[in-house]
């Protein structure tokens, strides 16, 4: 027995020795990571100087000044197109941008719909038409569509007083579309908050009447319940909006108090949040890796990892600290939003919640034009909006094809076996589980969409782009205007992806 | 921000394109009656819609047509301005470049065509079905076209010709079948033919109207029907000689010499005989040759060495150290080329361990090395030389061979960044993979103009001293970055895809990790990835349009921007945009076409 | 200060071992794998609770307990497929540690054979068998493949060496897995339930391989449900449950008077 001990003891040996440092898995993982953290950051920052250097060296300042200065641009529409500040003409381009994803959004999902649909119809000339639809618009380039949209339009006639087919009502012209609108009055905040009430009201009832299904077994309709709830306090609202003037001083006292408050107290606020939140990671992080029994495997890169999660933690209480710009417009952006909502609600008595208005042409001069009083289709408008809705409809409906198609077709016979007529078990049986499929390609689509409106540019519709460009083309302020763009599409994609996340997720819970 | 990160991998995951042919509507066959009757008026709703799509179409095609043959329509503006759309400004006396390089290309793919045995065969009766339906199109559109009645009957005679050949060929027996490869050099072949005796551009063989602008009476210009019929026969003949070497050379070097012909010869193309680079002898022969001859032959001691199993790890600490010395050649005053070279050698160095073999892999790795290295400081000197030919503007190119070289960089360099960006988002380095997401994700959330503008106007400002980059290149670098965040995605989609069995199997038999990467993972996870891949690649193509925002002259800028502001075609934009809508719908139509036979293709292969 | 071994098998009460059996004398034979007090936790699970158990050179163990009771995790531990948290692991003298050139080599010398074979889909037969060498071992491309034909042989398909993964059977699978494992030139395999995907009539034709590999003098570790071949071929049966090692023994003892009420539980419900 003595050859087995001999080479137990080696074995402890073996055990015993230290492993090189350029040989451990762990060290030289983290040491690799950490040198291109760092090279990353160098490369960054080096570059960062470089480009300080040079501007200094021409005589550049980067501030965020211009946003508070009278620019010298007239936008060609919008909420406001004599802005008076450089920040209220990005704004002005901020709206339009939304404005045109939320439209294209809706337009192109109804479209979309339809082109994926008839894709599978089984009539050959709808399905034909439906493939040539997508296979022409989604192998043309985008901007190429729109600029064609917009040699279109352009050749349109010339506005004149009587132009268009229902003369007074709907004027077409190479300024565009024009038609009467409907627009939001002094009244609409107070109306808008019965609204609110009457939602809050929709949804009591739909709880109520899905209850009640569910006892009785009967057929109590809850959508159309709800809807009709809601539909009651829109047209009470309508008269006894005014109800909701107390609001205004209640702002106002909000307003005050957050004027009257120190600059200390975002700081601890946000310094806590820091705190905790990395208090917390690392608590659930512990947690997580701790046995039933209380025994703690922590591997190196454990601590690594908390490490960097304490370090960040740190940063952000510094900057929250040091850095006191950010407090005081916390605190003032704060403030401002309630003295807004006041203003909101500083309305009297008769006030209207909304009002509709005929489109005018006004003759200045020479050249007729449309006035500000109807809602008015812009040329660049209507390029940038086919182009884009035409332009997702395609891949939509291919996105709309391929769902409807991954549903086993068992489930088609099985619906038509039980009865249904085909647009029966389309409603019932095949676009809900179609949906599934669908919804994450088609939060895609919509970010897609809503960053393609960026070539609004090319038409010289106003979004947040072209505006931006002016701004900087009169300013200079090339890089402070890229930034606002980036954070506003991050801010805007972010959103979408959110929402679409959030559906995505619901609809997984009720496959359970 | 890991909220943010955690949203946008959710939607930004891999989720298959449905593709557009996954189950085509089987049509039987059936007599045109019953095909008739159960195809479009099954019942009456059925039939009510095809009357409603049947109107839509006559009207649409009557609107369109009308259109087009509209005297007052400019169709001759791209005609006359050909040279001006496919090279902008490139000097007419230099031409004869442009076609060696169409001619060379022609020849890859000639030669690719015989080598990878594209094509397949169609029966004879299905390319009936295809000529009928172009007869009946042909007749629907000599009816409904403006046209006068001279005009109509000499069309109508076309399409009662084609209308009987293609059903008498539809008659024909089901066992016979041409090659798709013959069909498609008869088309050209006859597309060629038209050249020369149909007067493109000229209206009056279709209508007695006079037109505003008379084209020249003649036919097309002998300056590009001689050379596109030189250029037919060239392909078809790389395609004979393909077929010749095809069985004379094994096909597994055929295809790899093919395939690295196609990245090469676009680059040699464009900066040898395209710029024609003004070399000075003396600077080559004093300067970028002797660096060149030190790394080379040092390089590959080093690298001889340290592809050998048994240096272990000291050769792992000279490679990192090599990669210092490369990041601190930035730091200090030297020539560019060196820094690049610096950081190629540290690139092969580190890579070394994972490819070490015998003999035989040590020299093959070594001639790789010097492979690389001459073709880099080639390529250096190529582009720092003044060019001969003069161009007025800033750039050589423009029109669409701007078009298409600004995709072939942008992919190629989006390529090896996109794959890289997807291994470190799916590594289980934490912070590599932090990086990684931000990045993708910061890219995709903003629009690619935002970024071509970003690059176009601030590059000058982050550049040192004395360092100075074309705004193409500065775009281009943009855009690849932009491009790789898309790839990326795509890449990770295939990576995710790779069971874990199989990176396990891997670790078992004692692969490191980019032993592992490089032979495992990515051969699968490219695999899979090929069909979003062909996508990117083709959204890649078409967006190249945006140069025209920041003033580049790509295709579309000539088209929009130079040719309606000549005198002779003032306002024919609208024509122009739809010839180049053509180019761009034909190249991407036909490269998703050729990505689903790839993809099946693959598919069989793998079975 | 006593050997491994010995405290392992007095605690279950056996003498020699299987190496009585098979008419082979192991306690004086190097120790391949030693194990001390290993334990491993996946967040708050214990997959094992101080294993601890020494296989000597040449000697078959066959690995025996039911589903979940940390057969696997143990085994792919020993080639730190898995990482373990505490105690220790000794692969012919190299302890799995984070050293990196240890690892290396431990995996270099212990081939594993998975129960879903895991042979690489992109390349044929032959490559799969090649690749490790030329690139792990260094060999030269001729060496390897010519390697890799007379490996085929030996588990017996030496026809399909050019053919895909995907056109083989699930047995044909398995046995160009081993033959990929056994390219290494290793000292120990290591089979994870290569029996468990395949129909039956495959079966045998991977237990065969095994058992002449077996025969050759391989030191094996063997995770299986196959009860003949435990019987047959080990030299000692280890016993799981519940991440515990609960009885070792030589098969004769195991399956005739096991001494633990777990153990005979197991056996009536395995044999029934
Ligand atoms: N990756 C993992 N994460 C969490 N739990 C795991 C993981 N792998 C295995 N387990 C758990 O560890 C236990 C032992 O698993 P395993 O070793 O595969 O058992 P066996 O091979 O004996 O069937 C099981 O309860 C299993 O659920
Ligand atoms: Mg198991």
């Amino acid at each position: 027995m003595t050859a087995p001990t001999n080479q137990a003891s080696s074995t402890h040996e073996a055990v015993s020795q230290r492993v090189p440092l350029w040989r451990d898995a762990v060290v030289v993982k983290w040491t690799a990571q950490v040198a291109t953290l760092v090279l990353v950051l160098a490369s960054l920052w080096f570059l960062a100087t470089q480009a300080g250097d040079n501007l200094t060296a021409r005589n550049i300042n980067i501030g965020f000044d211009f946003l508070e200065r009278p620019p010298d641009i007239q936008l060609s529409e919008g909420i406001d197109t004599h802005p008076a500040t450089g920040g209220r003409a990005l704004w002005v381009g901020m709206v339009n941008t939304l404005r045109m994803a939320i439209v294209g959004i809706v337009f192109a999902t109804l479209l979309g719909v339809v082109v994926g649909l008839a894709r599978l119809s089984n009539n050959w000339l709808i399905r034909r038409l439906a493939t040539i639809w997508v296979e022409t618009l989604r192998n043309i380039p985008l901007l190429v569509q729109i600029i064609f949209y917009f040699s279109v339009l352009a050749v349109l006639p010339r506005v004149d007083m009587d132009t268009g087919p229902i003369n007074g009502w709907l004027h077409i012209s190479n300024k565009g579309l024009a038609m009467p609108r409907v627009f939001i009055a002094d009244g609409f905040y107070q109306w808008a908050t019965v609204m609110l009430v009457g939602g809050l009201a929709a949804h009591y009832v739909r709880r109520r009447r899905v209850d009640l299904h569910n006892e009785s077994g009967a057929n109590t309709s809850p959508v159309l319940w709800s809807l009709g709830t809601l539909a009651v306090f829109g047209m009470v609202g309508l008269f006894i909006h005014p109800l909701f003037g107390f609001i205004e001083p209640i702002m106002g006292a909000v307003a005050s108090l957050l004027d009257s408050l120190p600059i200390l107290l975002p700081q601890v606020l946000l310094s806590a949040t820091a705190v905790l939140l990395a208090g917390r990671w690392i608590r659930e992080f512990l947690a997580g890796r701790r046995s039933a029994v209380g025994h703690l495997a922590l591997s190196d890169d454990d601590y690594f990892r908390i490490i960097f999660t304490a370090i960040a933690a740190l940063m952000a209480v510094t900057v929250a600290i040091y850095w006191t710009g950010l407090s005081s417009w916390i605190l003032n952006s704060g403030s401002d939003l309630f003295r807004v909502i006041e203003t909101k609600f500083n309305v009297d008595g008769a006030a209207r919640p909304f009002d509709a208005m005929r489109p005018d042409i006004v003759k200045p001069g020479k050249f007729a034009n449309y006035g500000i009083n109807g809602l008015t289709m812009t040329v660049g408008f209507a390029a940038v909006f086919f182009g884009v809705v035409f332009y997702t409809s395609a891949f939509i409906g291919e996105i709309v094809r391929g769902g409807i198609l991954a549903v086993p077709k068992g489930q088609t016979e099985a619906a038509s076996a039980v009865g249904l007529h085909r647009s029966q078990s389309l409603r019932h049986i095949i676009l809900p589980q179609a949906i599934r499929v669908i919804l994450p390609p088609l939060g895609n689509q919509y970010l897609n969409l809503t960053k393609n409106t960026s070539l609004a540019i090319a038409v010289g519709y106003s979004d947040i782009v072209q505006v931006g460009q002016t701004v900087y083309n009169q300013t200079g302020k090339t890089l402070p205007v890229v930034a606002i763009w980036m954070l506003f599409y991050l801010a805007t994609s972010l959103t979408i992806s959110v929402v679409v996340n959030y559906y995505n997720v619901r609809m997984k819970l009720v496959e359970r | 921000m890991s909220e943010f990160a955690g949203a946008g991998a959710e939607i930004g995951s891999f989720y298959p394109m449905p593709r557009p042919d996954a189950s085509p509507p089987v049509e039987e066959h059936l007599p045109p009656r019953e095909w008739l009757k159960k195809n479009l008026f099954s019942n009456v709703f059925n039939s009510a819609l095809t009357v409603a799509a049947g109107l839509l179409i006559i009207v649409m095609l009557r609107g369109l047509l009308g259109f087009i043959f509209n005297p007052l329509r400019q169709w001759n503006a791209t005609a006359v301005n050909l040279r001006l759309l496919m090279t902008h400004a490139y000097p007419a006396d230099q031409y004869l470049r442009v076609w060696f390089s169409v001619a060379a290309f022609l020849i890859l793919t000639g030669l690719s065509i015989a080598v990878w045995r594209a094509g397949s065969r169609v029966p004879v009766p299905d390319v009936g079905k295809r000529v009928t339906a172009l007869g009946v199109f042909v007749t629907l559109s000599a009816l409904l076209a403006p046209f006068s009645g001279s005009a109509r009957l000499s069309w109508l005679a076309v399409a009662v010709f084609l209308l009987a050949s293609g059903l008498s060929v539809s008659r024909t027996s089901k066992d016979r079948s041409v090659s798709s490869l013959s069909l498609l050099v008869g088309v050209c072949g006859l597309a060629a033919l038209s050249l020369w005796v149909i007067p493109y551009g000229h209206h009056s063989f279709v209508s007695d109207r006079t037109p505003k602008i008379l084209a020249e009476p003649g036919t097309v210009d002998l300056t590009t029907k001689l050379p596109w019929t030189i250029m037919l026969l060239i392909a078809v003949a790389a395609y004979g000689v393909g077929l010749l070497l095809r069985d004379r050379i094994p096909a597994k070097v055929a295809r790899t010499s093919l395939v690295l012909a196609w990245i090469l010869t676009p680059i040699l193309l464009l900066f040898l005989v395209l710029r024609d680079p003004d070399f000075d002898m003396g600077h080559v022969l004093s300067t970028d040759i002797p660096i060149f001859l030190v790394f080379a032959v040092l390089g590959s001691a080093l690298l001889f060495w340290l592809t050998n199993p048994e240096t272990g790890e000291v050769g792992r600490i000279v490679a990192v150290t090599v990669l210092f010395l490369a990041f601190g050649s930035f730091l200090m005053p030297m020539r560019m080329v060196i820094r690049i070279f610096m950081l190629l050698l540290a690139i092969f160095s580190l890579a070394g361990p994972t490819f070490s073999g015998d003999r035989r892999t040590r020299h093959n790795y070594v001639a790789i090395w010097t492979g690389t290295a001459v073709f880099v400081s080639w390529l250096i000197t190529a582009i720092n030389t003044p060019s001969t030919a003069p161009v007025p503007g800033q750039f050589f190119l423009g029109g669409f061979s701007m078009t298409l070289m600004v995709a072939f960089f942008t992919l190629l360099v989006s390529f090896p960044l996109g794959v890289m960006l997807a291994l470190a988002r799916t590594s289980n380095m934490p912070i590599f993979r932090l990086l990684a997401t931000w990045f993708i994700e910061f890219v995709r959330g903003v629009p690619l103009i935002t970024i071509l503008i970003f690059f176009s106007v601030m590059v000058p400002l982050f550049l040192p001293d004395g360092m100075d980059l074309s705004e193409v290149a500065a775009v281009t670098i943009g855009y690849a970055l932009f491009a790789s965040a898309y790839l990326a995605e795509n890449v990770r989609g295939g990576i995710q895809s790779v069971t874990r069995g199989q990176h396990e199997a891997a670790e078992a038999v004692g692969m490191t990790t980019s032993q592992k990467t490089v032979f495992i993972v990515l051969p699968q996870a490219l695999r899979v990835a090929i069909p979003p891949l062909v996508g990117q690649v083709i959204g890649t193509f078409k967006e190249t349009s945006l140069l025209i925002i920041i003033g580049l002259f790509d295709l579309l800028f000539v088209a929009k921007a130079i040719i309606p502001n000549q005198t002779a075609f003032m306002g024919s934009t609208r024509e122009n945009l739809m010839v180049i809508s053509l180019i761009y719908w034909v190249i991407s139509y036909s490269m998703s076409k050729a990505s689903m036979r790839i993809e099946k293709r693959v598919g069989l292969g793998e079975q | 200060m006593t050997d491994v071994t010995d405290v392992t098998e007095t605690e279950t009460g056996t003498d020699s071992g299987g190496a009585a059996r098979s008419g082979r004398d192991l306690s004086s034979a190097k120790d391949m794998i030693v194990c001390e007090g290993v334990s491993k936790w996946y967040g708050d699970f214990q997959a094992l609770e101080g294993v601890s158990a020494t296989i000597k050179e040449q000697e078959v163990v066959v690995v025996l307990g039911p589903s979940g009771s940390g057969k696997s995790t143990w085994i792919r531990c020993i080639n730190r497929l898995e990482e373990h948290q505490e105690g220790l692991i000794v692969v012919d003298g190299v302890e799995l540690s984070n050293d990196l050139r240890n690892i290396e080599k431990v995996r270099s010398e212990v081939g594993m054979v998975f129960q879903q074979f895991n042979l690489f889909p992109h390349l044929k037969v032959r490559d799969n068998v090649s690749l490790a060498p030329i690139w792990v071992r260094k060999k030269s491309k001729a060496e390897a493949e010519e390697q890799a034909q007379a490996l085929l042989e030996l588990v017996g398909i030496p026809e399909q060496a050019d053919k895909f993964p995907g056109q083989l059977s699930g047995g044909q699978q398995q046995r160009v897995a081993i033959a990929r494992a056994l390219a290494m030139e290793p000292k120990i395999m290591l089979f994870d339930e290569p029996t468990s995907a395949l129909d039956p009539e495959m079966i045998k034709e991977v237990l065969d391989v095994m058992k002449n590999l077996a025969l050759s003098g391989m030191t094996m570790m063997v995770v299986t449900h196959e009860m003949g071949f435990a019987k047959e071929v080990a030299d000692r049966i280890i016993f799981m449950e519940e991440g515990q090692i609960v009885e070792v023994g030589t098969p004769e003892h195991f399956f005739t008077n096991p001494t633990e009420d777990r153990t005979k539980l197991f056996l009536s419900q395995i044999l029934a």
